[in-house]
């Protein structure tokens, strides 16, 4: 079952787009990633899941219902971290994390205490006195109190500490085990990289693509790197699945996408220094993405 | 409820700030009435050696200062400018503080309607109207009640001193409109005291030029305090108005932000 499924979502905000018939859903259980830069529309989704903002045309549905037809009743099963926390700022963090419970049937008070004691989070603490990364602490667990279905993220790691970064990543991964499902949106590879299945890329508003993580790092692309002794050919490797291209003084980087063979035949006959075939990360084959339309 | 139990706690000490100056806006005018009423006649001559426009935009041309509710009136009407303020503040910044602390994205996701957070933040500000006018009818009373050395008329105490109900509830509903009207607020007491004061104007404007029509502009007409006086009651064509217009903010607020996006931070 598909816990979000969303259909040629578009939201433009007068004549400025933000994101143009985006597609992807994602299935109950998974840890979902949702990967592009900055101004790419990934918020704007997110905005239209939640019924912040309204689409354009298209439509989404989470737990099979219409995000603005049935926003309240399905924000009951939601827990949202959003990238910027802005809480009341005079209120203390314990009376903050009430006040989000009081929202919920049936909450679990401990879990405030339990969050808040493995985030390391004081909630005694008043709003205007803590930190960004304190206050991120509390989006955390006000996202999470009341055991969320479904957990949405946008770019939520901004502000922790690695180590933090860390007990976040446990905490969703928990969580994901008991059941719920994750969309997980970020800027930052490495991160998604760690912890999603599945990735949908989005660039100017439009989904590039939607891929299985493993695949788009094993079986796609390959990372070459090629020293030579002599000078450089860059037109012996004028070749289709060829990409990232650059030469540096005596170094040749490609990406490869397709059979192997046909770069083992051009290398015959070159002399070369050394050679070094890798897998690429993740920031190198999104890269690729977004660089697609400026190579030639 | 919770959303309600939220916003009186949020507005708790500004709510008390204005009931304390409201009380001693209303006690300095009428602390004065024992050390004039000696010399009213005096300040009666005074006054009316004024020009008569002058003393109508004055709002002292009616002014009879020989008994007690008159002089109350006199004093009354900057509680009704200033109450005008808090209303319309509180009817501004209810809403709209939600985009200006950037708290919707907290509030918003909540599993609760548009319609129902906006619910309890109109009955939030009709909760602290009738607190205020609670504390000012009672000050009110008891001010009056002391300085009078004759009886006075209570239901025309009454009639006069409930107009800041009325014109609070007209000014918070109108506060409602712009907060959802308008994109962004990012300071609400400009916009509040810009647009009471506006009306105000034209309500002394109107005293001099007594058009029946300007009359129905400015709400601060609609309870003018010595028409009441006059008539013993509230005129019905501008208490029907108040009430159609009153009606038509409120559910062009919910309209309207049933709409909005709410821009992300």
């Amino acid at each position: 079952m598909n816990v979000i499924e969303i259909n040629q979502l578009t939201k433009y905000y007068g004549k400025h787009r933000g994101i143009e018939n985006v597609s992807f859903s994602v299935d109950r259980g998974e840890i979902f990633g949702f990967i592009g830069p900055n101004g790419a529309g990934k918020s704007t989704t997110i905005r239209a899941l939640l019924s912040l903002i309204h689409p354009t045309s298209g439509s989404a549905t989470i737990f099979g219902k219409d995000c603005i037809k049935y926003g309240s009743e399905i924000r009951r099963d939601i827990g949202y971290l959003p990238s910027e926390v802005f809480y009341y700022e005079h209120m203390k963090v314990r009376e903050v994390l009430n006040y989000s419970a009081s929202f919920y049937d049936n909450v679990d008070y401990r879990r405030i205490e339990s969050l808040s004691e493995v985030m390391d989070l004081d909630l005694n603490k008043r709003i205007d006195d803590l930190s960004y990364g304190n206050k991120k602490k509390v989006g955390i667990v006000q996202g999470l109190l009341h055991e969320p279905r479904l957990i949405i993220l946008d770019e939520p790691t901004g502000g922790l500490d690695p180590l933090m970064q860390q007990k976040f990543f446990d905490l969703i991964r928990a969580e994901n085990q008991n059941g719920a499902t994750v969309l997980f949106s970020s800027h930052i590879l490495s991160e998604v990289q760690k912890l999603c299945g599945r990735v949908a890329i989005i660039k100017d508003g439009t989904i590039v693509r939607v891929e299985n993580i493993r695949d788009m790092q094993k079986h796609n692309y390959k990372k070459f790197t090629l020293d030579y002794k002599g000078i450089i050919d860059v037109h012996h490797f004028n070749l289709e699945g060829i990409t990232n291209l650059t030469v540096n003084e005596n170094t040749l980087h490609f990406l490869f996408k397709g059979d192997i063979n046909r770069i083992v035949e051009r290398l015959q006959g070159q002399n070369l220094f050394n050679l070094l075939v890798e897998e690429p990360t993740l920031e190198e084959i999104f890269m690729h993405y977004y660089q697609k339309e400026d190579q030639p | 409820m919770n959303i309600l139990k939220q916003e009186l706690r949020m507005g708790r000490k500004a709510l008390v700030a204005w009931c304390i100056s409201l009380i001693a806006v209303l006690s300095l005018f009428m602390l004065l009435y024992p050390s004039i009423s000696d010399q009213l006649e005096e300040f009666q001559q005074v006054f009316q050696s004024f020009p008569i426009e002058f003393q109508q935009a004055a709002g002292v041309a009616d002014l009879d200062l020989s008994s007690i509710l008159s002089f109350y009136q006199f004093a009354l009407t900057y509680v009704l400018l200033a109450g005008a303020i808090q209303a319309m503040n509180m009817g501004v910044s209810v809403i709209s503080a939600e985009v200006r602390e950037k708290t919707g994205d907290f509030l918003f996701v909540k599993p609760v309607s548009r319609n129902r957070v906006i619910s309890m933040k109109i009955l939030a500000v009709l909760v602290q109207i009738l607190i205020t006018n609670a504390v000012v009818f009672t000050a009110a009373l008891i001010l009056v009640t002391l300085l009078s050395t004759d009886s006075y008329d209570f239901k025309l105490f009454t009639l006069v001193t409930m107009s800041l109900l009325f014109l609070q509830v007209f000014f918070a509903s109108l506060g409602f409109f712009v907060s959802v009207f308008l994109r962004r607020i990012r300071t609400v007491l400009p916009i509040s005291m810009g647009v009471v004061i506006i009306f105000y104007i034209i309500h002394l404007l109107n005293e001099t030029l007594k058009d029946a029509k300007l009359g129905l502009v400015s709400p601060f007409d609609y309870f003018n305090l010595s028409e009441i006086t006059k008539n013993m009651n509230y005129d019905s064509l501008n208490l029907l108005l108040w009430f159609v217009l009153v009606g038509l903010f409120i559910f062009l607020t919910y309209t309207l932000f049933a709409r909005k996006d709410l821009p992300s931070i």
